[in-house]
């Protein structure tokens, strides 16, 4: 896919964009939401003809000691078969145990045996989806005493390890530097630019935790400014990638959405132009 | 150090309202404490599964308010966390669940109505597959068509209630004007169906119900209108048939060989 900016697809804008076809770069679905069969997933597959897709699944708990659950590993196989997407991707993190889900995307701790829990999850996915996947890093608030690599490192060997790409959420790294105190920039510094395969974009909220603020990867708003700044710095630091804007609560009317992946567009293919100026 | 199943298996303990030292020890801590920062995740585990039943259940919220409905909702998900994470198919347990729930107990058909907003939920995300259709049977002839066995189409569902659900539910509509419905009005039996674009439900008389039910239960047609006679005399077998087609409540026949 060419680096351009695209726009999640919430089910209330659904009829909206299947009516007006509105131009934007790509459409990205969420997958546990077009895993029954309902109009939705028909619309979506209409939608298809005329659009680049992304699945993003949020399910797959690729950091589970468990491993992955079969039934849903093939639902989301049949899926990604049937719509041919672009991109697959999927979060650093984990989400089920013990056979409950939790609904969220809970933190790993970064050490050697939880790297060999996600690549083997990560190679079983591949192979089961005969395609590379690319690997999210999530928001975090909290660290595990006991880590032994930064998140950029685990991300870095997981992919060495499993092959995967990665995609780097700018939200994400802004809410994990702020919650952990850590410098954002340190944040970027060596990742294999070659695996980066897409980048998120969204609003996070601030919260109150003991009387001090800590960073909620809400996508309920618009993409804050220090979250564009470091966009615009991993743009030039990495390249343009596919980019996409989320939005999950409290969402706006679509115009709203799609003036922000403009805004994204922008970025891109300014930095398109410093390349080629550079060449 | 925790290895990282035990960390997982407390981590979920943790979310399900434990108190877990050991994981409040394996995470860093500073002037937000450990403490906070897991709650950070107990707190979004509760809100968002809350927000999931309210997309399932919007009749019970729209009757009872969102307030009250997350605090219902929140205490159902500590007890029932999903088993897998497609959430359109997660909140089986919810109508019995408010059933049992004493500050509901004024309102005595809201349990019922959380089975008719279930039901619409299954019908929404059911395949949508060929439908019987008059041609159909206009093609078997007359003692074939009293022998043979219909079945309902993916989605489509019976729900009794002895509560008048299908005005409950008009008048709990967004933008509906305050209509007062009497629970006196008694009960009434619904058929919930999945449309080609959304889902929906029609209201049955006695004697239809009686009949759906039965060809539900595998009986034919000619028992199914034996049970509707039994319930009204005045069952008028062929109008209810173009009734029940024309709101495309059964699957296309399976070739028997």
């Amino acid at each position: 896919m060419d680096p351009v900016a695209g726009i999640g697809l919430r089910s209330p804008h659904l009829a909206e964009i299947a009516r007006d076809r509105p131009a934007t770069g790509f459409l990205e679905i969420h997958a546990e939401n077009y895993l029954a069969h309902s109009p939705a997933l028909g619309t979506v597959e209409l939608l298809r003809r005329d659009y680049e897709f992304s699945v993003h699944a949020v399910g797959l708990s690729l950091g589970s000691v468990d491993g992955l659950d079969d039934a849903h590993l093939d639902r989301v196989a049949a899926l990604v078969d049937r719509l041919q997407p672009t991109l697959v991707s999927e979060h650093l993190s984990w989400s089920v145990a013990g056979g409950r889900y939790f609904n969220d995307l809970l933190p790993l701790p970064y050490t050697e045996e939880a790297l060999q829990v996600v690549a083997r999850n990560v190679d079983r996915l591949q192979d089961r989806l005969g395609r590379q996947v690319l690997v999210e890093n999530p928001s975090c608030y909290l660290a595990f005493a006991y880590s032994t690599l930064c998140e950029p490192e685990f991300l870095a060997e997981l992919a060495r390890r499993t092959g995967c790409g990665l995609l780097l959420d700018a939200n994400n790294i802004v809410v994990t530097a702020h919650n952990l105190r850590l410098d954002p920039g340190a944040w970027l510094r060596d990742l294999p630019a070659s695996a980066i395969g897409e980048y998120h974009l969204a609003g996070h909220a601030v919260n109150d935790a003991d009387g001090e603020p800590i960073l909620i990867d809400d996508h309920g708003s618009r993409v804050g400014e220090g979250v564009w700044t470091l966009f615009e710095r991993i743009v030039r630091r990495y390249g343009p990638r596919p980019t996409l804007v989320e939005w999950d609560t409290d969402l706006p009317p679509l115009d709203v959405l799609l003036d922000e992946s403009s805004r994204a567009a922008r970025s891109l293919r300014s930095e398109t132009k410093a390349d080629a100026r550079a060449a | 150090m925790l290895a990282l199943r035990d960390l997982q298996a407390a981590f979920a303990a943790q979310l399900g309202g434990e108190d877990r030292p050991d994981l409040a020890e394996a995470v860093v801590g500073d002037s937000i404490t450990a403490a906070a920062r897991l709650r950070v995740h107990r707190h979004h585990v509760a809100e968002s599964l809350a927000t999931a039943l309210a997309a399932t259940y919007s009749t019970v919220q729209a009757i009872v308010g969102e307030d009250f409905f997350r605090i219902m909702a929140r205490e159902l998900a500590a007890a029932d966390l999903p088993r897998q994470p497609v959430l359109a198919e997660y909140g089986e347990a919810f109508p019995a669940f408010v059933a049992g729930y004493g500050p509901a107990a004024s309102l005595p058909y809201l349990a019922d109505m959380a089975r008719l907003d279930w039901a619409l939920n299954l019908a929404f995300h059911a395949p949508w597959h060929s439908r019987l259709s008059v041609s159909d049977l206009a093609d078997l002839p007359p003692e074939g068509l009293l022998a043979s066995r219909v079945s309902l189409a993916a989605g489509s569902t019976l729900v009794r209630s002895a509560y008048p659900i299908d005005r409950i539910w008009h008048a709990s509509r967004p933008g509906t004007a305050t209509g007062r419905v009497s629970l006196d009005e008694g009960g009434v039996a619904v058929i919930v169906l999945r449309r080609a674009d959304d889902a929906a439900f029609a209201t049955l008389s006695p004697a239809e119900a009686a009949f759906v039910e039965a060809l539900d239960d595998g009986k034919t047609l000619e028992e199914g209108a034996q049970a509707a006679f039994a319930t009204e005399p005045a069952f008028d077998l062929s109008t209810s048939v173009a009734r029940l087609l024309a709101l495309q409540a059964f699957a296309a026949l399976q070739q028997d060989c």
